[in-house]
């Protein structure tokens, strides 16, 4: 399964990023390849949020290169990286609460879109068809997940969502930016098994249909098995083991990475 | 060289950065335990003033006064360190305590309203006019320490080393009781503090009540130096002391200290110096120029302040 | 638990999610949710219509120029809540140099079109110039605080009306203090307008530019990349937002707006002062944008409304005495339930009114030998009444003894100690001493000082409407992760 002929679409090398003494990343190499679903793997505090953070420039790393289709995105604002066609979720869910579910969609689609004050005021006609198109663009997004977030749905503001939709909502925002990179923080945290079951689905026709290449953050290992080309785990910010769900499943140091840390974890 | 101009501008410096910091320490305080801006800050130091203008007539007069004068001084300053306090005490119970989980701009607007207020009401019962300590009848301009050609009024070092008394004070109460400790814990994460069982309401209020103290203690320190108060001066006090604040690095105390010194001293500098530098160009008024840009170019170069460290986003 | 339910890939699990659905159907139920569903239909063209219509009409119905001036004041007062409100309520920035930027524009008119700078300009020209210029300016100040906006945001900003304080009172341009006072009217296409109902109606049509300005900015990319900020930066920054150009791009539009109406505001007076921009009218400006509600135009422009005219009308000693007791009446039936408490404590209040008057009289009769400021026939009922200490108060108005400074701060200390009192019953026994001593506090200290007591009015009115409804009066309700 694992692809190193497809042409890499986001290139890590020797990624490192301390935070006041401590180690949080660790000359870290990873490569994810056009329409690959990568997923990252690691106990509770292994700097895997971190390197998303990293990733989508939120944190300067302190050394290393990020390569994003080929050229260098560090040091760039997080949302020219986004622009670039980097998106994501957050494990801790963070909607525009207070807007709409079609607002919430329509706003990421902001970094796409070009009518500025002058023009959104007078309402020309190339605003009005961006407009429409923004709508229709996050109708059809929001379309993607059956009739959960349809019809109704639109109008209510995100803080109504339950949280399983809330995550639903978070994928389909991220996919309003129109992203070719897609990093999805725990997709599936604190969802039921049979929304796991789903998300899993979901995941794998985000990449058959959508054409997102997928980096994925995930606890729960059915769901990592079910969708991965590839899973990389890391343990104190350094990359332990990569390859198919069981070759990493099964290396010793995995194995030992989760064990050690189950035996000393505390929360 | 004016030597004497130059030692003037310093000592003036140098009082006038004794009461900034003063006034950055509660601000800074309360941000750190609260990360709320007390805009109230400035005027809880005004009230003091008053409250400190208050006993002196209440005993005598600067004129007259029936007690001696180290007596009418220290209880001068220990009614205004009450009265801030106490006040400080009700601002936070009744402007920023309901609102600890409202938005963040909603305890901003409380406290303008609060600042509006308190401004208001000293005005409705006290006036406009400016009204003086006339602390230059308590003691006489005359007395002081005399060096070579140089002449320190003893009221200005009086008012330097209270400021100072209380921020060794302060100091040893942070870093050395427990309640220092408290204080610090609630300031670096306010509900893992509450989960080790510490009354974190408690903390905040005694943090208000000793910012608010210092205030108003400074209050009546600006009182005695420069004499003339009013109900709109907790304005500049409060601004100025924000910027020492943030100047020294918000939240941090040692920082608070330096940045006050730093305001006070670039201000009477640049009182001393502006009309010299733009030839005339540019009055004595103009200072709050200079320390505005000053401001300025921290915010650009190095928004933490000197002391703070760069704060790292939680995600 | 959701494992019993019988899980269907098709349909949304029944539960939570299913009512918070069908809460659509019963708001379209409600007369309420329907009036709104058809506001929100409405072709924003009508909606304007209607919202503009009462400003429109207004001078149609006096032909006192003091009403009309009035009217000027609070368009002028509705564009600067209007500027405002882009920056606070809708990116939640604290801007305290918002006035500045209104002064600025005045300033700038005097400098196009005053004798004093010899020269006159037409309004078609200065007013834009001085929107792109204001509009700069603001960007420039909103810049240093670009990597920690927010809360060193409102620093600098504070600072900056104090720089600009210190400018117009000490720089020889602007005339320090004196001001620049022979300003030319505005001269538009040649015209030039005098009269208070020409320069109502030119307010009233920057007024209606603005809103509809304001309403297309607010569905529009950009409102809805500033309310997505609002709620969350670091998400809008990640979903392709420039985070920091939307904030000063909403700092800029807001000074922009404060720039016309500074614009309009020189000629229309025919001087400018630098007292006029003073902090007083900038808390002024934020109580109108919170009374109203935040982030809502309607909302804004009503609290503008307000605000402006409770001030216009507690000028007046006359007046104000008898307001107090209407807004006394008003919040106790407004507020109290069930509907006979209010009566019974207004009730009370009376009595023990009466009771106290009388002890007063016979034990210390110099605590009832002072009399009311007002002449209107309500305070010859009050005189019977409250106490009136004799002397209390000085002839300049200020008090003159220790006493009505105490009953001041007392009265102070008794609304929020009543405050903390949970008990309802308590609370309505304790309502009937602190009414009656606020209504001797309000008849010695502040009906004679109406020009002060409207603000200090104003500022609790702040910090109260911030604990009880920070959404305002026609706000939303925001929902917020802290």
């Amino acid at each position: 399964m694992a692809s190193t002929a497809r042409e890499p679409l986001l290139e890590v090398k020797g990624l490192s990023l301390s935070f006041g003494g401590l180690r949080v990343l660790s000359d870290l190499d990873l490569t994810v390849g056009e329409h690959e679903i990568v997923s990252v793997i690691g106990p509770n505090g292994a700097g895997k949020t971190t390197f998303f953070n990293v990733v989508t420039g939120i944190y300067p790393p302190d050394t290393g290169e990020i390569l994003f289709e080929g050229s260098s995105i560090l040091g760039l604002d997080p949302h020219k990286i986004a622009r670039r066609g980097v998106a994501r979720t957050f494990q801790t869910l963070r909607l525009f609460l207070n807007m709409t579910v079609k607002e919430n969609v329509m706003a990421a689609a902001y970094g796409h879109t070009k009518a500025g004050v002058l023009r959104s005021v007078l309402r020309t006609p190339g605003m009005r068809r961006e407009e429409r198109e923004i709508a229709q663009l996050a109708e059809e997004r929001l379309a993607f997940f059956g009739d959960r977030l349809v019809g109704y749905r639109w109008r209510q503001p995100a803080y109504s969502l339950s949280y399983a939709n809330r995550r639903r909502l978070e994928i389909a925002r991220a996919t309003a930016a129109r992203p070719r990179l897609l990093l999805l923080d725990e997709p599936a945290a604190g969802m039921n098994p049979v929304e796991t079951q789903e998300i899993t689905e979901l995941i794998g026709r985000l990449r058959d249909e959508g054409g997102y290449t997928i980096l994925v953050i995930e606890h729960d290992m059915h769901v990592v098995e079910g969708i991965s080309n590839r899973v990389v785990a890391l343990d104190h910010g350094v990359k332990i083991a990569e390859g198919s769900f069981e070759q990493v499943a099964t290396d010793p140091r995995v194995v030992e990475a989760y064990l050690g840390a189950s035996a000393t974890e505390r929360a | 060289m004016d030597w004497d101009k130059l030692v003037q501008l310093l000592v003036n410096g140098v009082t006038l950065g004794s009461v900034y910091a003063l006034v950055a320490l509660g601000f800074s305080m309360v941000y750190g335990i609260l990360k709320l801006l007390n805009l109230a800050h400035g005027d809880v130091l005004m009230v003091g003033a008053f409250v400190g203008w208050g006993v002196l007539g209440w005993l005598g007069g600067a004129q007259d006064p029936t007690v001696a004068v180290w007596l009418v001084i220290v209880l001068m300053i220990l009614a205004a360190m009450v009265g801030g306090g106490l006040l400080g005490v009700a601002i936070e119970r009744f402007a920023y305590r309901p609102l600890r989980r409202a938005p963040r701009i909603a305890p901003l607007i409380s406290a303008l309203g609060v600042s509006f207020f308190l401004q208001n009401s000293v005005l409705l019962l006290f006036g406009a006019n400016f009204r003086s300590y006339d602390s230059f009848d308590l003691v006489d301009v005359g007395v002081g320490v005399d060096w070579g050609p140089f002449h320190i009024w003893v009221m200005r070092i009086v008012v330097v080393v209270s400021a100072l008394a209380m921020m060794a004070g302060l100091w040893l109460l942070v870093t050395r009781s427990k309640l220092g400790k408290a204080m610090r814990a609630t300031a670096f994460d306010r509900e893992a503090a509450a989960m080790m069982g510490i009354d974190v309401d408690r903390v905040i209020v005694k943090t208000f009540f000793i910012g608010s103290a210092l205030a108003g203690a400074a209050g009546v320190l600006v009182g005695l130096v420069f004499f003339q108060i009013n109900h709109f001066m907790g304005f500049n006090y409060g601004l100025k002391g924000f910027t020492a604040a943030v100047v020294g690095g918000i939240g941090s105390i040692p920082g608070a200290m330096v940045g006050g010194l730093f305001i006070g001293l670039a201000e009477a500098f640049s009182v001393g110096y502006i009309e010299d530098f733009t030839r005339g160009r540019l009055g004595s008024a103009f200072s709050d120029l200079v320390v505005f840009l000053i401001l300025v170019v921290f915010m650009l170069l190095r928004p933490q302040g000197i002391f703070g460290k760069p704060e790292v986003k939680k995600v | 638990m959701s494992e019993h339910q019988s899980p269907s890939p098709e349909r949304p699990r029944i539960g939570v999610d299913e009512w918070v659905a069908s809460a659509e159907q019963r708001r379209e139920r409600t007369v309420a949710g329907r009036i709104e569903d058809a506001v929100e239909r409405a072709p924003a063209a009508a909606k304007l219509v209607v919202f503009a219509l009462p400003f429109a009409i207004f001078p149609l119905f006096t032909d006192s120029e003091y009403l009309t001036q009035v009217g000027i004041d609070t368009l002028i007062y509705v564009l600067l809540a209007l500027g405002l409100n882009v920056v606070v309520g809708w990116v939640g920035l604290l801007d305290l140099g918002f006035v500045a930027f209104f002064g600025l524009g005045a300033y700038l008119y005097a400098a196009l079109a005053s004798e004093y700078a010899g020269r006159h300009w037409e309004a078609q020209f200065v007013v834009p110039l001085i929107a792109v210029a204001v509009a700069a300016t603001g960007f420039l100040v909103g810049l240093p605080s670009r990597r920690l906006v927010g809360d060193y945001l409102a620093i600098v900003t504070l600072f900056f009306l104090q720089i600009w304080l210190v400018v117009l009172i000490n720089a020889e341009f602007t005339r320090g203090p004196n001001g620049i006072s022979d300003i030319y009217p505005l001269k538009l296409f040649g015209r030039e307008i005098v009269s208070p109902g020409g320069y109502y109606y030119v307010t009233f049509a920057a007024f209606v530019l603005v809103v509809a300005f304001l309403y297309l900015l607010n569905r529009s990319r950009t409102g809805r990349a500033w309310n997505a900020l609002r709620d969350d930066e670091l998400a809008a920054e990640l979903m392709t937002m420039p985070v920091n150009r939307l904030k000063l791009m909403a700092f800029a539009v807001g000074a922009a707006i404060a720039g016309v109406a500074g614009a309009l505001y020189a000629p229309q007076q025919g001087a400018v002062f630098p007292a006029n921009f003073d902090i007083v009218l900038l808390i002024t400006v934020y109580a109108m944008v919170v009374l109203g509600g935040a982030g809502s135009i309607v909302g804004v422009t009503v609290g503008a409304v307000l605000i402006n005219s409770s001030l216009e009308a507690l000028r007046d000693p006359d007046d104000a005495s008898w307001l107090f007791y209407v807004a006394i009446v008003l919040g106790l039936v407004l507020f109290m339930r069930p509907r006979w408490v209010p009566l019974v404590v207004l009730a009370g209040t009376a009595a023990f009114g009466l009771v106290v008057h009388e002890l007063a009289e016979q034990l210390r009769p110099s605590l009832v030998a002072g009399s009311t400021f007002g002449t209107a026939r309500v305070d010859e009922v009050l005189d019977s009444w409250v106490l009136l200490p004799e002397g209390a108060i000085g002839q300049d108005g200020l008090p003159a003894g220790a006493l009505a400074r105490i009953a001041y701060v007392g009265l102070v200390a008794a609304i929020l100690g009543l405050t903390l009192i949970r008990n309802r019953v308590w609370r309505a026994v304790a309502l009937v001493p602190v009414l009656y001593l606020g209504a001797c506090v309000w008849e010695n200290v502040l009906v004679a000082q109406p020009a002060v007591a409207r603000f200090v009015l104003i500022g609790a009115m702040l910090v109260a409407l911030m604990a009880l409804r920070p959404q305002g009066l026609l706000g939303r309700q925001r929902v917020e992760i802290v």
